[in-house]
């Protein structure tokens, strides 16, 4: 007796939408972190204060000479007004005169 | 880790580089998160800083209206599965004729942007909605509300780009206007329930979409701990609240009374309350503002300077209620003003939450109050006692009219606040609405 197919025969369309985003080049890497500036950026969770204060000793003492500019001075990257928080950086890294950046916390 | 990694594509930075505390967090001794701080993460924080990542390239993807597959259901089903394109339940393969039926109860243009999503940022397209909409099972007179939704998903006060967060809240989809009962859409009894294609049909449709189209894959993308599973969409009892005077959650989004609109906000979890027994306001909603308290317990956190006040509580009310509260000449703000006064809690019990359970170390309510960051009703004494609301003032509060119409049961919902916050749409209907309706429902 001749089988049945019931499989059907269908020709599926993509679901997702084309990218918008292309890659781009992160920012040159510092040699050294010596007299270098660095932002701490938080989200107010994970115990980053901790982290940083962890951070900031260490690299203090592998690094005499660099600075920290406290996760206080932006706010949070994790808030109701993140994204006018996050638009505000550029401006205030180069009014601060940042080299660098440490972003935390993620889980 | 992973997900940063899988999130960093979309933001074009797929080689960005990540340090790590070993294990998590939350569960080390000051000790044991000293040794690994300076023992693992500082290392890999100046090798960040100081060492250039090799170069990652993305892989090539199809394009927007390509064909990935042909062959039988199943040889379709376990390519899309495959490719995670499929929630694990078989799809309705998107064929060019079952699209472009979707497509014909729209005037958009296929090619339409509705916006860009994160985190994979790929374009949401009209013809997008539609192959998305067949594939949940959707039906294609349901292509209005499709269209709506993804607008409402695409705003960005919703903040579509928090959708994979630990928490796994999912999105409730609220329906209001005369499109319920066109469509047969599920209002009363069981309305939070499967069974129903358009409410069931929809919901799923809503979380395809956050998978395909916003690029939220478990593992990848999507780190809920637990997750919730797509709910089904909520169609108010718009009959009831007219009878009553009170408005429909559309009408407290902004649009007129009558409209089609959809309202969505993202929600972590919720739960039902029994037996609401009472003849009066006053005998009836203490219950609900207490449960109200219980269901959003962490997510106080967003009334404080972390969310300044974006927190929305949800009570669904079954209509049997709302008539008992409504028949003492109460309004639906009478119910919020209530609720405000009712719904509150030590100081002390709202600071443990936050400080001592969920490791909020930097805050407590009075420096938020005194640095002018929330309303002084959160610190109006230094008395550990005094009661605090949950939410910044009345309105704050969401109240929706559903349910079967005959029991004295509510809902409650716990928000997520600004990582989901409430938008509405307003749904359009193609000049030719009621031909296309009739030709597929006869």
């Amino acid at each position: 007796m001749a089988q049945t197919n019931n499989d059907g025969y269908y020709e599926a369309y993509w679901p997702r939408g084309a990218r918008q985003q292309k890659t781009r080049a992160l920012a040159p890497r510092l040699d050294t972190l010596e007299g270098k500036t660095v932002a701490q950026l938080w989200d107010y969770l994970f115990k980053g204060d901790e982290v940083f204060a962890l951070l900031e000793e260490d690299l203090k003492r592998r690094y005499p000479g660099i600075k920290f500019v406290s996760w206080r001075e932006f706010g949070s990257t994790h808030a109701d007004d993140e994204k006018e928080a996050l638009a505000a950086l550029p401006k205030r890294f180069k009014e601060l005169g940042v080299d660098a950046v440490i972003s935390g916390m993620a889980c | 880790m992973k997900q940063a990694a899988a999130t960093s594509i979309g933001l074009g930075m797929p080689n960005i580089t990540l340090a790590m505390v070993p294990g998590h967090i939350g569960t080390k001794s000051k000790e044991e998160l000293r040794r690994d701080v300076i023992g693992v993460t500082a290392e890999q924080v100046i090798q960040n800083l100081t060492v250039m990542p090799a170069a990652k390239g993305t892989s090539g993807e199809p394009g927007a209206r390509d064909i990935v597959v042909r062959g039988g259901f199943n040889a379709v089903n376990k390519y899309f599965v495959k490719h995670e394109y499929s929630d694990g339940l078989p799809i309705v393969p998107p064929t060019k004729e079952a699209i472009e039926e979707f497509l014909r109860f729209t005037e958009r243009s296929p090619d339409e942007v509705l916006g860009v999503l994160l985190p994979d940022r790929r374009a949401a397209t009209v013809w997008s909605v539609a192959v998305n909409g067949v594939m949940a099972g959707c039906r294609p007179e349901y292509m209005p509300i499709l269209v709506a939704t993804i607008e409402a998903m695409a705003d960005p006060k919703y903040a579509v780009e928090h959708s994979g967060n630990t928490p796994g809240g999912d999105t409730l989809i609220i329906l209001n206007g005369p499109i319920i009962k066109q469509l047969d859409f599920n209002y009363t009894q069981g309305a939070l329930r499967d069974g129903f294609q358009p409410n069931t049909s929809i919901g799923r449709f809503f979380r395809l979409y956050l998978r395909n189209v916003a690029g939220f894959l478990l593992h990848k993308t999507d780190k809920a701990t637990f997750g919730n599973t797509w709910r089904v969409v909520l169609a108010e009892n718009d009959d009831v609240l007219k009878e009553i005077g009170w408005e429909t959650t559309g009408e407290e989004m902004g649009y007129k009374a009558g409209d089609n609109t959809v309202t969505i906000s993202r929600f972590t979890g919720g739960g039902s309350l029994s037996s609401v027994s009472g003849s009066t306001p006053e005998q009836l909603l203490p219950y609900i503002a207490d449960s109200l308290l219980r269901f959003n317990n962490w997510q106080i956190t967003f009334t404080t300077s972390h969310g300044h006040g974006t927190l929305r509580p949800l009570a669904v009310l079954s209509p049997i209620i709302a008539e008992a509260i409504a028949k003492a000449g109460w309004s639906k703000l009478d119910v919020k003003k209530f609720l405000f006064e009712h719904a509150r809690m030590p100081a002390w019990v709202f600071e443990r939450q936050l400080r001592d359970w969920n490791i909020r170390g930097v805050w407590d309510l009075k420096d938020d109050v005194v640095n002018g960051r929330i309303p002084k009703v959160f610190y109006e004494s230094d008395d550990p006692n005094r009661m605090v609301p949950i939410v910044w003032k009345p309105e704050d509060f969401m109240i929706a009219v559903g349910g079967d119409p005959m029991r004295n049961n509510a809902y409650i919902f716990a928000h997520n606040a600004f990582l989901g916050y409430p938008v509405g749409r307003k749904i359009e209907l193609p000049k030719n609405w009621e031909t296309l309706l009739k030709e597929v429902q006869d």
